[in-house]
């Protein structure tokens, strides 16, 4: 699964034409979404498999995690070669731009990987600062000074702040240093430190949660470390985003995850971590729904909006209970949702030849399908009833009325109704504007982008009213490890 | 361990690039003999493996890299940094006392007898932060990067003796393939802003 995708990215870097090259590319992502499906499967037949003296792990958290990013990677790579096609077209996307666009996009599909399936914790921090810097160049496909500035801007926060987590993950490895039983190769492989979770030395544990919290928030865009996030999201070629935005924040927010129950179970249970969880995810709420009001750039407002939703993630998580099954299930909607609407916001952007909202009325009568795909998915983002974000979301108020946490629902649901307010104003004009410029000619959709929004929205739907039985098992069993201190 | 916390001072106060590339070198090969030393008594094949391929990364790839970014960009000095020498002279002597009231807070069974190896590492991830945040030029938040890795890398040393050799390695291999993809990311802005200021780095916003 690793190996696959990193070898036709190597092919991708021999393909004589820019097409041949990004065919190679999604040859190497779909054979590898079939080894992983192949994975999973088993995965869920047998509950946990692992490798290579257990330091390829996964279980039922991983796997979810998995199909999640199988689904974003499938779609935007589909949708990569839909959008670079058009700029081959007008030599806008040379053969040099394409074998580096497939090589690293396959690599870091490749790291992801890496990243869900170690066991072993360095390993983990390892995976998720190769997906740093390999994804540092697929910003400034276009080298332009604005990319350019993103890109360091990514590079610079993104490395110190994963430096932080690896701070973390040497202290969580000095708090086993007492614990017999747990020396030398073991100290880092998750399943012997959970198993001797509540042996480990608190205060070491709680100063590796602190510097980890911060590490893989900053990767994973969580208020008040999101600074890059808006920049490299607007910045960077819409499937990039897309993948940014579906899949790379998740992976770095599944680490947090990987140490919950750890930290929760060293710590006696009292749910410290977790009210830090909390704190962090109403801020980035709060802080989110602040610039949304005030954001004219579509692809930033949409980098604002994974603001927001990796912070009901967090909240969700933190309030524990259904919460840590709705957040399962919000990472799931949040991340096919966010990949469609960043691909029509780049292909819409493609049309307009801008990405700012006020110069793109009309969105509807210049291309029905994408028109479509940005507003839906930014309805659903908005947490409008049918979609399943909407469900989600709602659990996770249940969460906090179940847990007791008024103040946190109350800045949740306030934050969420200024987002609702302040999106929703810029998006109606988006739609239904009349659109001054003349000159941009309506554009027909074909049949494969038509599949490409049709297939998002219609899963959002189909889970908002229903939720098929064996993902509620998934999610439930993925839920029950996060909070495997809780059951006890 | 002094040794560390004299080259992080003498960081805070050099303006002139390819000294400070110099003083990080030395930090390298220190931190790799460091290694050795700290563990001398008990000796491993994997131990010198990684202060061998520590000292030969840090010690002579990374400044030979930062030399070359210097030698295109053709500039040779810091420009006006946020915050002046004596004044982070100043605060170097004020994240070396936080140092050292963290050094006397944190005990860890098993920790190597060395004094001074807790704070001298704290010291020297207060200075690269410090560096990131208050240099202007592209390279020196570089530098601080490098100094920041080394801090937790001592750290790291003096307090898990026993990280597995992959992790190791592929700390190293992450570490130096970051300075290689800012080596390269220094070069195109040098390019394409004609300097490598990276306040020029601010029109996105909100």
């Amino acid at each position: 699964m690793i190996v696959f995708p990193a070898l036709m990215g190597c092919a991708a870097l021999l393909m004589r034409s820019a097409k041949a090259a990004l065919t190679s590319m999604a040859i190497g992502v779909a054979g590898a979404i079939m080894l992983g499906t192949f994975a999973i499967v088993q995965t869920a037949r047998h509950g946990t498999i692992s490798a290579l003296s257990t330091w390829l792990y996964l279980d039922a958290l991983s796997a979810f995690n998995m199909a999640v990013m199988m689904a974003v990677f499938f779609l935007s790579t589909v949708f990569a070669l839909v959008y670079f096609k058009d700029e081959i077209r007008n030599n806008a996307f040379t053969i040099k731009q394409a074998r580096q666009f497939s090589a690293l996009w396959c690599a870091s599909y490749a790291s992801m990987t890496l990243v869900l399936c170690s066991n072993n914790l360095g390993i983990m921090w390892v995976g998720i600062e190769a997906t740093t810097l390999l994804t540092a160049f697929l910003i400034c496909i276009h080298e332009n000074r604005s990319s350019l500035e993103a890109m360091w801007k990514y590079l610079i926060i993104c490395s110190v702040g994963v430096a932080f987590a690896f701070m973390g993950t040497l202290l969580a490895a000095a708090s086993t240093q007492h614990v017999a039983g747990l020396s030398g190769h073991q100290a880092l492989l998750w399943t012997r430190l959970r198993d001797h979770a509540a042996l480990l030395d608190p205060v070491l544990m709680k100063a590796a949660f602190i510097f980890l919290l911060v590490g893989y928030g900053t990767k994973a865009g969580i208020a008040p470390m999101h600074n890059w996030l808006p920049d490299a999201h607007s910045q960077a070629p819409a499937p990039v985003s897309a993948m940014f935005s579906g899949f790379m924040l998740n992976a770095s927010l599944y680490c947090v995850m990987r140490y919950v129950p750890i930290v929760e179970a060293a710590t006696g249970n009292k749910g410290w971590g977790l009210t830090l969880l909390t704190a962090l995810g109403i801020f980035s709420i709060i802080v989110a729904a602040a610039f949304i009001v005030f954001q004219h750039d579509l692809k930033r407002l949409l980098a604002y909006h994974s603001v927001e939703h990796l912070g009901i993630i967090a909240l969700g998580i933190g309030l524990g209970g259904i919460g840590t099954f709705a957040a399962l299930f919000h990472t799931l909607n949040h991340s096919l949702c966010k990949t469609l609407s960043f691909c029509a916001a780049g292909r819409l952007g493609q049309i307009y030849g801008t990405h700012d909202m006020r110069k793109m009325n009309g969105a509807f009568k210049i291309s029905g399908v994408w028109g479509t795909g940005i507003f839906g998915s930014l309805l659903a983002l908005l947490g409008v009833a049918p979609f399943a974000l909407f469900m989600s979301e709602f659990q996770v108020c249940k969460a906090a009325i179940d847990a007791r946490a008024y103040v946190a629902l109350g800045l949740f649901l306030g934050g969420a109704a200024v987002v609702f307010v302040g999106a929703l104003s810029h998006a109606i004009p988006l739609m239904w504007g009349e659109n001054e410029n003349k000159t941009i000619k309506p554009v027909k959709g074909t049949i494969i982008e038509m599949g490409l929004v049709a297939m998002p929205l219609g899963a959002l739907l189909l889970l908002g009213v229903w939720m098929p039985g064996f993902l509620g098992g998934a999610l439930t069993k993925a839920a029950a490890i996060i909070r495997m201190a809780q059951l006890k | 361990m002094t040794m560390l916390i004299v080259l992080d001072l003498a960081l805070l106060s050099i303006s002139l690039l390819n000294t400070g590339i110099m003083v990080v070198g030395l930090q390298g090969i220190l931190l790799g003999l460091f290694v050795i030393s700290s563990h001398a008594s008990a000796l491993s094949l994997r131990l010198v493996i990684i202060a061998s391929v520590g000292i030969a990364i840090k010690g002579f790839v990374f400044p030979l890299l930062l030399r070359r970014a210097v030698k295109e960009a053709g500039i040779q000095r810091e420009i006006r940094p946020f915050v002046g020498a004596s004044l982070s002279l100043l605060i170097g002597v004020a994240m070396l006392l936080a140092a050292l009231w963290i050094g006397s807070k944190i005990s860890i069974n098993g920790i190597i007898d060395v004094p001074l190896a807790v704070p001298a590492s704290f010291m020297t991830m207060f200075t690269g932060l410090f560096l990131v945040i208050a240099r202007k030029t592209a390279l020196t938040q570089c530098i601080g990067y490098i100094v920041f890795e080394n801090g937790i890398y001592a750290f790291g040393v003096a307090a898990v003796g026993q990280t597995p050799l992959l992790v190791e390695l592929g700390l190293l291999l992450d570490a130096f393939v970051g300075v290689f993809v800012m080596g390269i990311a220094i070069y195109h802005i040098n390019h394409e802003f004609d300097s490598m200021d990276a306040t020029k780095l601010s029109s996105l916003k909100g």
